[in-house]
């Protein structure tokens, strides 16, 4: 090839490559959509934490850490699907903390994603249990894991005689704090009432250092609030009602100085008075109450 | 014209030099596991066998692809064979075509006989072939794009200066390619508009071999979509056009003297 061809050859090059990488991308995003179809059974060929570390050759800390991320994006992208039931979710996270028994994000972070009913987690607090269990096993005198475990016998399997014993055994280990023996106590008098939820729910978020477990845990104990609040109000409203029928919103309270002003939701919400009479939230409110509602995966044991 | 013979000369000396010899060592794979795999296993036989035949056929395919790929314009140049092809009339792009086409055949004949293989080992254990087995030449054909998008690879490095670089590159890329996906799921979850950015255009500029990755599915029975067959072969020819056309921009001015 001559001098001039070449340059008009180069110059061509130059030109249809980016054209060409322009091409790619909406034939990729075509493919992306096209594999979502058969996903699901290409997510995790081993399954066995054991050989993983076997052949890990000593690196089975960095598998580990690559198996926690890939459990979270996995979570991620099925979360995005909006009707997953993430089953590839606890193989992943037990083969993580196989491989690195000290990874306490996993089963803490962990145990919420699955015990967390359909949409948000898996609806397994059962699996939970077991990736609990599996980290005590390895670390015995971890009492956060204990904690761990305490709430998902608590809040998800309302298994209030082993939340207790968990809290309890848990409050004998060094580092412990002191309200695990409160609870433990706590829970074995009152069962599942909401000052205990309250409690739990602001351990975890306090304690958490996994940013869904914190927003998961937020979001409870905003729910937990206006649940209380709605009830409070709705007492006052039926007094209320029996002496003047007349009430139509909550603004007529203030009016008649029974309140100072129309109470917000914790998310900045005014709750509102339905036509039958039963207060609620705004419907514009992020607040959510249904997430209060035990799953449905696990009947209660108590 | 002339790309045609420089093709099925590269496919005969791929043959000289006992490439398909790999045949055996694969036949061998495939009757042991045909063999033992009744007696290790239970109830996941053809699973084992096609996981095993399929991914067999993708690694075999993929080392020669790469060791035979990245010595095509190299092995040329240092025998000087390639002063007496190109003073013919042949332009240098037709030559790197025809030896891409050349050894695409190669692994083309390499892996229909292995296809071959793997369906004798697979009617061993199973005793019949049923209408979901259709599918797993659905994921040889996807190895074979894969195998072709490597080999255009594996071609363009064989352009620099020497087998070690280009065999450590197209290693490379191809490595990078098989995690591309991760690549950009990083850059989501990373709360940066500015790695998402970065990361998503690093996803479509690396060539995405998961997008060939079909052995999971067929081993399970799963039927592949029809649209993801087209889209996978049109990714797969725009993709070796841009690395062809790279290569013979650069093979263009390489100063042979």
């Amino acid at each position: 090839m001559s001098v001039a061809p070449r340059t008009r050859f180069n110059r061509g090059a130059s030109a249809a490559i980016p054209l060409l990488f322009l091409a790619i991308v909406p034939l990729q995003k075509g493919i992306d959509r096209d594999r979502v179809r058969i996903r699901a059974s290409e997510e995790l060929w081993l399954r066995s934490g054991k050989l993983l570390k076997a052949i890990s050759m000593g690196y089975g800390s960095l598998l580990a850490d690559i198996y926690w991320t890939r459990a979270v994006q996995y979570y991620g992208s099925q979360f995005e699907t909006g009707h997953s039931q993430f089953t590839e979710l606890y193989p992943l996270m037990s083969i993580a903390l196989t491989l690195d028994p000290r990874l306490s994000v996993v089963p803490r972070g962990g145990s919420i994603l699955l015990s967390e009913p359909n949409p948000i987690g898996a609806g397994r607090p059962d699996q939970a249990v077991e990736l609990l269990q599996q980290a005590i096993a390895a670390n015995h005198d971890d009492w956060q894991l204990y904690a761990s475990l305490g709430f998902v016998y608590y809040w998800y399997m309302k298994d209030y005689g082993h939340a207790s014993q968990v809290y309890l055994e848990g409050s004998q280990y060094s580092g412990a704090p002191i309200w695990m023996k409160g609870m433990a106590a706590r829970i074995a008098e009152l069962g599942g009432s909401r000052d205990t939820s309250v409690m739990v729910w602001s351990e975890i978020y306090q304690n958490s250092s996994e940013p869904r477990a914190r927003e998961n845990a937020k979001q409870h104990l905003y729910a937990l609030h206006a649940q209380a609040d709605i009830e409070a109000l709705q007492k006052i409203v039926d007094n209320y009602r029996g002496h003047i029928p007349r009430l139509t919103s909550l603004r007529d309270l203030v009016e008649d100085r029974v309140l100072p002003d129309v109470p917000v939701d914790p998310a900045g919400y005014a709750y509102v008075l339905d036509s039958s009479g039963l207060v609620g939230l705004n419907p514009s409110s992020t607040v959510r109450l249904d997430i209060l509602e035990p799953t449905k995966h696990d009947k209660p044991t108590q | 014209m002339m790309a045609g013979t420089v093709a099925i000369n590269t496919f005969r000396e791929a043959v000289r030099d006992r490439v398909l010899y790999n045949l055996i060592f694969f036949a061998l794979a495939m009757m042991a596991a045909a063999v033992l795999v009744g007696q290790i296993t239970i109830g996941i036989e053809r699973l084992v066998i096609i996981n095993l035949g399929l991914t067999a056929i993708s690694l075999i395919g993929t080392v020669m692809a790469i060791f035979i790929g990245v010595g095509l314009v190299y092995k040329e140049m240092e025998k000087r064979t390639l002063y007496s092809l190109l003073s013919k009339p042949l332009h240098r792009w037709e030559f790197l075509v025809g030896k891409f086409a050349g050894l695409v055949l190669t692994l083309v004949v390499n892996t229909a006989l292995m296809t071959l293989g793997l369906a004798a080992a697979l009617f061993y254990v199973t005793r019949a072939f049923n209408r979901a087995d259709a599918s797993i030449l659905v994921a040889v054909y996807f190895i074979l794009l894969e195998l072709a998008v490597v080999t255009a690879l594996a071609l363009f490095f064989s352009c620099f200066p020497t087998p070690m670089l280009s065999t450590l590159l197209t290693l490379g890329l191809f490595i990078a390619g098989q995690f591309s996906t991760a690549l950009r799921e990083y850059g989501r979850v990373a709360h940066s508009r500015v790695l998402e950015v970065i990361f998503g255009t690093i996803y479509y500029l690396l060539p995405n071999f998961h997008n060939f990755n079909a052995i999971g599915a067929v081993a399970h029975g799963d039927a592949i979509p029809r649209a993801l067959i087209v889209h996978n072969t049109l990714y797969a020819l725009l993709y070796i056009a841009v690395v062809l056309l790279g290569a013979s921009a650069i093979f263009a001015n390489v100063d042979l003297k």
